[in-house]
């Protein structure tokens, strides 16, 4: 019955083809039935029911939105503050009418908002998808416009749909060469900072200090050639710049290249990997140096691994963690960056060894976050292998099954979940 | 709507029987929503409470929800209040604390507006507030109205203490609060998470240097005059398209010049000199031929064109960003000097990024639930893209909204009736209004199209684009030319 409907409904099958049709009873043939309802029941009869509800009289009633109901449905979507925050059950509670029901609304809510946004066509990067959404979007609106579109030819508007395709593609392209020059960028302003505290270490006090020093100093010069290594560095990182920043004891930086890196940890991991989704431009490397260029690939790969990072980086809490997390991460970033990045294995472990010491000698640091370093160094050992009963990080569960997860395998196999939601969201 | 004090606690017990009794179901989309925050309570310290009896109720989530929930027993009493159970984590809940909070705030800012027995109500409320949030932990709502209550207690302080709050000199610049001086990385730290989280900053950069590219595509020279270059991030991405210009004439000469303000310094990345030979280096790895000039302004922030060095034949843009987020408040005699100034030059482009102000009516209340709002809006954005990054989220707003929130309201409170727009401003000067083209207006939405769904753009006008976010229109970037008369 209802493939015979489809069939028929030939002017419907450009709507079904853009919404989600999850259901296959009567739902789905609402839909084709807004969209082209004289179709099927044309000249059949229509029922008018107590509840104000106009059912078809087919064999299986469907709901008809007439013009009514439609306009209590959009009255009731803006007094709840527009299709984004109306859901199907409150828009059903302030309608008020009988015998409609959640399926009703559901179907109907979406097509409210798909119809309300013929612009999130344009930002799909596939181009047949574009290409017929634009041609959607001109015949929608010609259809609109009495005389405007009249007098064009098909010819016209085809021609029209190909340049503004053509032009967007170069925009896109544009784009993301554009977005990468300010990565670019960023990285000579982190360069300049790393090699500004680079200097600071020599006033570093303890000799725990110095060894991770010369490592991070030689790290600083090469910073363009090892992003992966980014991903190690985290450690403390901005916790231990707000320590620094509380405190202003610049002798105690402990581990200054670390919050560097993490910067640009986070810098090349957030940026590259949206590029990658695009999978438009999925093997042209621009112009940029080869650090970016391995930043892009090392770093779309980690990029679930530097989001739990990057939550941990800021908790300062779960040294302990972190560091086995992060000497998780060097076995795997070891194992996967291996474009020429020599230091990468080497240098990091050495900064891990040292950061117990450096961790002791800072705990008496007062601050905002209330960073828990009160631990002597013992204490510390202790920590690291007793399992911690205390409070989890405040947002982010799955981040420590992911660190968890990391420990045991020594893989970013498991921190799928972790990728930014916004990000899978656009791009599903 | 002005509460005695004494009424208060009643308030907050009643709401709670009423939520406790009502068990929402909810919709699969709220909970998957809602499921993505992160639950604020601490179960354990509700020991000392004559809600005992809610606890067969608690059961059940407990047991899913002790995982989640940051202990924040001994540390943070300021945290839990006593009154505040929020039984079943749910929107239900979460929206009637959010709800209460929004009252308590709009109460202690019609508190402030009214005599000094005012004041002292608004004190009270907001010591109130503070007991109920903290900018560390709970949800958008709590930090929000912390950072809020934060700032509207500096008000009711440097008010108090005779004699307004700042003056002339940069918007928030006169009134600190203990954090104002953030540490260097935790500026480039956050700059970086903000810049990764949201279009805010990649939105006004890539509106205008589109425009720009599009101005010039036949001059030999360009001079940009830049009012607040802070790190300089704007100009790599011309710099980038000039150069890439694969039809047509070789990139032509750059020269920026980049203004100088005093109390820049406080709080940006960089200083001007060293953004200078940032971009320099810059240029000379792309190829672009280019070169840097300081212009450094008066402490009265005067603008004098004629300090500047022309070139003859070369065109000049005037690049106007205000209030991109991590941008500090300027005071409306710098700009407004800048743009009058900068008309004298007949500039062949102005681009202006600003903010989408509160409205001018409504007196202080209203205008400063639109900013809760917006700033709100803002929290919005930040979450919906990256919820598990609550502590990236938190170092963004303590280093840049918090201070911006200060900003806000220190002159939505000065009511210096400057309220308005500066596109306003600039079409009442005699700028004309330019053309934003497709292609950048395509940008804009592609630019959206890597962050979260939420994130709208429209065009507003010829000359306008709006970025916000769901409805709220937060970030306006416009352009505009001088007229080639007079």
């Amino acid at each position: 019955m209802f493939h015979s409907k489809k069939a028929a409904a030939g002017s419907t099958t450009a709507m079904n083809s853009l919404h989600h049709n999850h259901h296959q009873h009567h739902e789905r043939s609402n839909m084709c039935g807004v969209g082209a309802n004289n179709h099927n029941t044309a000249g059949a009869g229509t029922i008018q029911g107590d509840s104000g509800l106009v059912l078809t009289t087919d064999p299986k009633p469907r709901l008809r939105w007439t013009v009514e109901l439609h306009e209590r449905f959009v009255d009731a979507v803006a007094q709840l503050g527009g299709p984004d925050k109306a859901t199907p059950k409150t828009i059903m509670r302030v309608m008020g009418v009988k015998g409609l029901t959640l399926y009703h609304l559901k179907s109907h809510l979406q097509k409210f908002r798909l119809g309300k946004q013929p612009h999130k066509e344009f930002n799909d990067h596939s181009i047949k998808d574009s290409e017929r959404a634009s041609a959607l979007e001109l015949q929608r609106n010609s259809t609109a416009s009495s005389s405007g579109m009249m007098g064009r030819s098909m010819n016209e508007m085809q021609i029209e749909v190909q340049r503004r395709l053509h032009e967007q593609l170069e925009v896109q392209r544009h784009l993301q060469l554009r977005i990468e020059a300010q990565g670019k960028y960023m990285q000579t302003i982190l360069e300049k900072a790393c090699q500004t505290l680079a200097g600071d270490q020599s006033m570093a006090t303890a000799a725990g200090y110095n060894n991770g020093n010369k490592v991070v100093g030689g790290m600083g010069m090469n910073m363009n050639m090892s992003m992966s290594m980014n991903i190690s560095a985290s450690s403390s990182s901005t916790s231990h710049l707000d320590q620094a920043a509380a405190g202003h004891r610049g002798g105690v930086m402990l581990l200054p290249g670390d919050h560097v890196p993490s910067a640009i940890k986070d810098f090349g991991s957030l940026n590259f990997p949206s590029f990658q989704d695009l999978n438009l431009y999925g093997t042209s490397q621009s112009p940029s140096p080869p650090a970016v260029a391995a930043a892009g690939t090392a770093a779309a790969r980690k990029s679930p691994l530097v989001w739990s990072d990057d939550e941990l980086h800021l908790q300062d809490d779960h040294h302990r963690q972190t560091e086995h997390h992060h000497i998780g991460v060097l076995s795997s970033n070891s194992s996967e960056a291996g474009d020429g990045c020599d230091l990468d294995s080497t240098i990091p472990s050495h900064i891990y060894e040292t950061k117990p010491l450096t961790l002791a000698s800072s705990h008496n640091i007062d601050h905002h976050h209330h960073h828990h370093l009160g631990l002597g160094s013992v204490d510390h050992q202790k920590k690291m292998d007793r399992t911690s009963p205390r409070r989890p990080p405040l947002s982010s569960n799955s981040s420590m099954d992911n660190m968890r997860a990391t420990l045991s395998t020594a893989t970013n196999n498991s921190t799928s979940n972790m990728s930014p939601q916004g990000r899978s969201s656009s791009f599903s | 709507m002005a509460m005695a004090v004494n009424e208060l606690p009643e308030l907050d017990l009643s709401d709670f029987t009423s939520s406790t009794t009502t068990t929402p179901d909810l919709d699969d989309d709220q909970s998957r929503r809602w499921g993505d925050w992160s639950p604020v309570v601490d179960w354990d310290s509700f020991s000392v409470h004559p809600q005992e009896n809610f606890h067969d109720l608690l059961e059940p989530e407990m047991d899913e929800d002790t995982d989640k929930t940051a202990s924040y027993s001994d540390d943070d009493p300021d945290l839990i209040s006593p009154m505040m159970i929020e039984p079943v984590v749910d929107c239900h809940t979460d929206d009637i604390k959010g709800l209460r909070l929004v009252h308590l705030l709009m109460a202690a800012a019609e508190a402030m507006t009214s005599d000094n027995k005012g004041h002292d109500l608004a004190a009270v409320i907001l010591v109130r507030l503070k007991d109920m949030v903290s900018t560390h932990e709970g949800t958008n709502m709590e930090r929000l109205a912390a950072y809020f209550t934060q700032a509207l207690h500096t008000l009711l302080e440097s008010n108090g203490g005779g004699g307004g709050g700042g003056g002339g000199g940069g918007g928030g610049g006169g009134l600190h609060y203990k954090q104002q001086h953030h540490h260097r990385d935790d500026i480039l730290a956050a700059f970086q998470l903000l810049q990764d989280m949201s279009p805010y900053v990649k939105f006004g950069h890539f509106t205008a240097n589109q425009a720009i590219i599009e101005a010039v595509t036949h001059e030999r020279r360009v001079h940009i005059i830049d009012y607040d270059i802070m790190e300089g991030i704007q100009w790599a991405s011309l710099m980038q398209a000039l150069i890439s210009r694969k039809d047509g004439p070789p990139p032509p000469h750059l020269r920026i010049t980049a203004l100088s303000l005093p109390g820049s310094g406080r709080r940006s990345i960089s200083t001007v000199q060293e953004t200078g030979r940032r971009l320099v280096a810059f240029a000379a790895s792309i190829g672009q031929p280019f070169s840097f000039h300081q212009c450094k302004l008066d402490p009265n922030e005067t603008f004098k064109p004629t300090s500047l060095k022309l070139v003859r034949g070369e065109a000049i843009v005037i690049n106007c960003m205000l209030h991109l987020p991590h941008f500090s408040y300027r005071s409306h005699t710098s700009v407004a000097s800048f743009l009058s100034g900068s008309k004298t030059l007949n500039p062949k482009l102005v681009t202006l990024v600003e903010e989408e102000g509160p409205r001018v009516d409504g007196g202080f209340v209203g205008r400063f639930m639109d900013t809760l709002h917006n700033y709100s809006a803002v929290y919005d954005s930040l979450e919906a893209g990256f919820p598990m990054q609550g502590k990236s989220r938190a170092l963004v707003e303590r280093v840049f909204l918090g201070p911006r929130i200060l900003g806000s309201l220190a002159r939505v409170y000065r009511e210096e009736g400057e309220c308005g727009s500066w596109a306003d401003w600039l079409l009442a000067a005699g700028y004309h209004q330019g053309n934003i083209s497709f292609a950048n207006h395509c940008q804009a939405k592609l630019l959206l199209g890597l962050f979260n769904d939420g994130y709208r753009v429209e065009e507003s006008g010829c000359n306008k684009l709006v970025l916000g976010w769901k409805t709220r229109r937060l970030l306006s970037a416009s352009i505009w030319t001088a007229t080639q008369s007079d």
